[in-house]
């Protein structure tokens, strides 16, 4: 059956009725302009749907297979275990541990990097000399890759030869053993400020859509700097933070700086991470890099699959009520 | 019906095709993958996972001109192992750390049995073996005897140490005897008193022993103080044996004193190359090898010398190699022959030569030793060094039921509580035999 062997049924109340062939033609020509747009779509989609497919689908699905397996890439006598893993997963302490440090850093690194960067970005939204110059500088740390940054990290922290520990030594303070325990942990929040240019960029862009008469109609109104931010500012921007705050949380639990800043560099230096930085992901890299336990570690991957949902899900539950939209999102529903 | 090319696919039949798309690429890529290890006919191409450092592209170039064989290499990753061995597809050699990949592998029979090989080989003679290569044997249960899985391309005693003899004059330490050990109190007592802090950092380490790895440094020092970290059948740990603990509560004391890098304090180049070089490490537990880096130095070389492997007190004197890194043939490797072809020529040619020569290590055919740097005083006082050394090479076995960094994870989840004084010795020891035995019970169960 082709478009062009549609003919309208005979309608005696209609225009065919009349014998006038050109309501016909219309309907054919936009039938062909639809089919058009319909090829179109599917043709721009294609390329996404099949990477989707090839690069997500088929991973989450082998991973999630491997879930119910000893598997460990070699060894011959693997077995199905059904839920034994998840089973395992339930009662493995360090698993716990690391999720609990997990869930810790989420809420202590992505309020911590949002207000640094929504700071950064009012500073640099104010009329300044050379705010160009500062907005560079400000976001260079974020276009640094990891690795650099872990590696610039390690030697600016290093116990006895870091600059850190330089500093302390000025003010007559003994040097710290940053990398370890018990103060690995604030060096990795301080890479987590170190890219709050990311944030600061998009703060920015969400700054620059506040109406400036608001602003104005606030001060006429005899509200001060402060106030004029908190009641005009932060709701305007609530969308703005509300999607870094959903990205912040699932990069939080998936960063992976940990592993750059232990010592050594190749997949081994997840057996050297201190404690106090031994976060979920790296109980997943250690279960499939180092213990070679590809069934357990699959499973880990999937638990926090379904916890990253779950949490985006709740971060939506409860900034609902708070989040402002300039522009009805039901509106085009 | 057929579709007409001007109607719109239906949503399922779309999702029909591009499910059918993926999977299509898919096997592509699995074709792709086969083309990509370079194996276009017998005895043509050979592919090798190795690091960079292993094999210079001069020596690629120069192996098609030596022995007609091309060679192809893939950078070495586990993970890339593992999946091209899943694939059915490995590459025929691949790089490996003797001493504890070796029983690892060849107890799960991934790796191909070399010993017909070397039958029949004019290159590589039985007879011309170092006894280092015995590392890569393993008969079913004991590592050092039965087949030979592979071959290591150079090798040091990694109990030994280097020391700077400027550090030891300015600190009024008396140098180490030249071909006796020290025991390892002495050597920790040394330590101590070499080391020099200044505002809570270390300027200079008195020395640094961690070994290659936390658990084959503690399966060497428990040998050392006479017994061993494993039980016979290698299925377990006791690190609350005496010898074992022994072992534990020295390197515990030595995390404590911070006298060396640990993972107390870990040193931010990840080896003791730097710091020794900057005269900031009066002792580095390395062996041979180290010498690469120290002849190169010219102020450095004269001041340096080489110590044989330390001692417990009432212990034995043993000197292991802790790595032997070499190469491995898969069992599923699909040029076998001409692989065996660049075996020959890597181990015992050219390539064998140069590293000889080099001064990066021991060469692993007795034939070649003679090639050892030794034109220099400093060189011939370390070969001295290194020649009476040899006598006390024995392998130490390693389980073949668990992964070296496995291991070594467990062991740097509790130590650190331990080198804090925050944990005593003997509950360290439970933890690691807690957690470690978790690992090898699971590790002998897949093997079977």
């Amino acid at each position: 059956m082709t478009v062009r062997n549609i003919t309208p049924a005979p309608d005696r109340t209609g225009p065919a009725s009349t014998g006038r062939p050109a309501p016909s033609v219309n309907r054919t020509t936009r039938s062909s302009t639809t089919t058009r747009r319909h090829r179109a779509f599917y043709m721009f989609v294609s390329p996404w749907i099949i990477g989707f497919a090839l690069l997500t689908i088929v991973p989450m699905a082998y991973a999630l297979w491997l879930s119910f397996t000893t598997f460990d890439g070699i060894s011959p006598h693997w077995r199905y275990v059904g839920l034994g893993n998840y089973r395992e997963l339930l009662s493995d302490s360090q698993t716990w541990s690391a999720l609990g440090r997990t869930g810790l850093f989420a809420v202590t690194s992505v309020p911590l990097s949002i207000t640094a960067g929504l700071g950064l970005a009012v500073l640099v939204n104010r009329p300044l000399k050379a705010r160009g110059v500062f907005r560079t500088l400000l976001y260079l740390p974020a276009v640094i890759p990891p690795v650099g940054a872990g590696i610039a990290f390690k030697q600016v922290f290093d116990q006895n030869s870091g600059a850190a520990n330089g500093v302390l030594n000025v003010f007559g303070i003994d040097a710290l053993g940053w990398l370890t325990d018990p103060h690995a942990r604030y060096v990795l929040l301080m890479t987590v400020l170190w890219g709050a240019g990311n944030i600061m960029i998009i703060s920015l862009a969400g700054l620059q859509d506040v109406p400036r008469e608001l602003h104005e109609a606030a001060r006429i109104d005899g509200a001060g700097a402060w106030r004029t931010f908190r009641s005009i500012t932060v709701p305007l921007l609530s969308p703005v933070l509300l999607f870094q705050t959903v990205t912040g949380v699932i990069a939080s639990v998936q960063t992976i700086m940990p592993l750059l800043l232990a010592p050594g560099g190749t997949t081994a230096a997840v057996t050297a991470i201190p404690q106090s930085n031994y976060l979920y992901m790296m109980q997943v890299f250690a279960e499939y890099f180092a213990f070679g336990r590809y069934g357990y570690a699959s499973a880990l991957l999937w638990v926090l699959f379904v916890l990253i949902l779950i949490a985006t899900g709740l971060v939506f539950r409860f900034t609902s009520g708070v989040v402002f939209y300039n522009v009805d999102p039901e509106a085009k529903k | 019906m057929r579709a007409h090319a001007g109607v719109p696919p239906s949503r399922r039949r779309f999702f029909a095709l591009a499910a059918g798309g993926a999977v299509g690429a898919a096997a592509a890529s699995g074709c792709a993958m086969r083309v990509s290890t370079g194996v276009s006919g017998p005895g043509e191409t050979v592919t090798l996972m190795v690091k960079p450092d292993d094999i210079s592209s001069d020596l690629l170039r120069q192996a098609q001109k030596d022995i007609g064989v091309k060679i192809a290499t893939v950078s070495y990753d586990i993970t890339k192992l593992i999946a091209m061995m899943t694939n059915g597809n490995p590459p025929d050699l691949v790089r490996g750390v003797g001493a504890t990949d070796a029983p690892y592998f060849a107890a799960r029979d991934v790796m191909e049995e070399l010993d017909p090989y070397f039958a029949r080989s004019s290159v590589l003679e039985v007879t011309d073996l170092d006894p280092v290569n015995d590392l890569w044997r393993y008969d079913g249960r004991t590592q050092g005897k039965g087949p030979r899985y592979g071959m290591a391309k150079d090798f040091s005693q990694d109990s030994m140490f280097w020391y700077n003899t400027a550090l030891f004059d300015r600190a009024g330490v008396a140098h180490p005897a030249e071909l006796e050990p020290v025991t390892y109190e002495e050597w920790l007592e040394d330590a101590k008193r070499l080391t020099r802090r200044q505002n809570g950092q270390t300027t200079v380490f008195g020395g640094s022993y961690n070994g290659v790895s936390a658990p084959t440094l503690l399966a060497s020092l428990a040998v050392a103080a006479g017994g061993s970290i494993f039980s016979e059948d290698f299925a377990r740990v006791d690190f609350t044996a005496p010898a074992a603990r022994k072992a534990l509560n020295w390197y515990v004391e030595y995390g404590r004193t911070g006298v060396g890098p640990s993972v107390l304090q870990p040193d931010p180049n990840g080896w003791d190359g730097p710091t020794y070089q900057a005269n900031r490490m009066a002792m580095s537990n390395s062996g041979y090898w180290l010498g690469g880096v120290i002849n190169a130095d010219a102020k450095l070389a004269p001041l340096s010398r080489l110590a044989p492997a330390p001692v417990f007190q009432g212990g034995r004197r043993v000197s292991p190699c802790q790595a032997g890194t070499g190469l491995w043939m898969p069992r599923k490797a699909r040029n076998k022959d001409a692989a065996w072809r660049v075996f020959e020529w890597f181990f015992g040619e050219a390539p064998a030569r140069a590293r000889a020569t080099g001064g990066w290590g021991i060469p692993t055919l007795t034939s070649l030793r003679p090639l050892m740097p030794a034109q220099e005083a400093h060189h011939q006082r370390v070969l001295k060094v290194q020649e009476a050394e040899l006598k006390h090479f024995s392998v130490i076995a390693f389980t073949p039921y668990a992964t070296v960094d496995s291991l070594s994870a467990v062991f740097n989840r509790f130590a650190p509580a331990a080198m804090r004084g925050e944990m005593s010795v003997d509950t360290l020891a439970r933890h690691l035999n807690s957690a470690m035995n978790e690992q090898l019970e699971r590790g002998k169960e897949q093997v079977g």
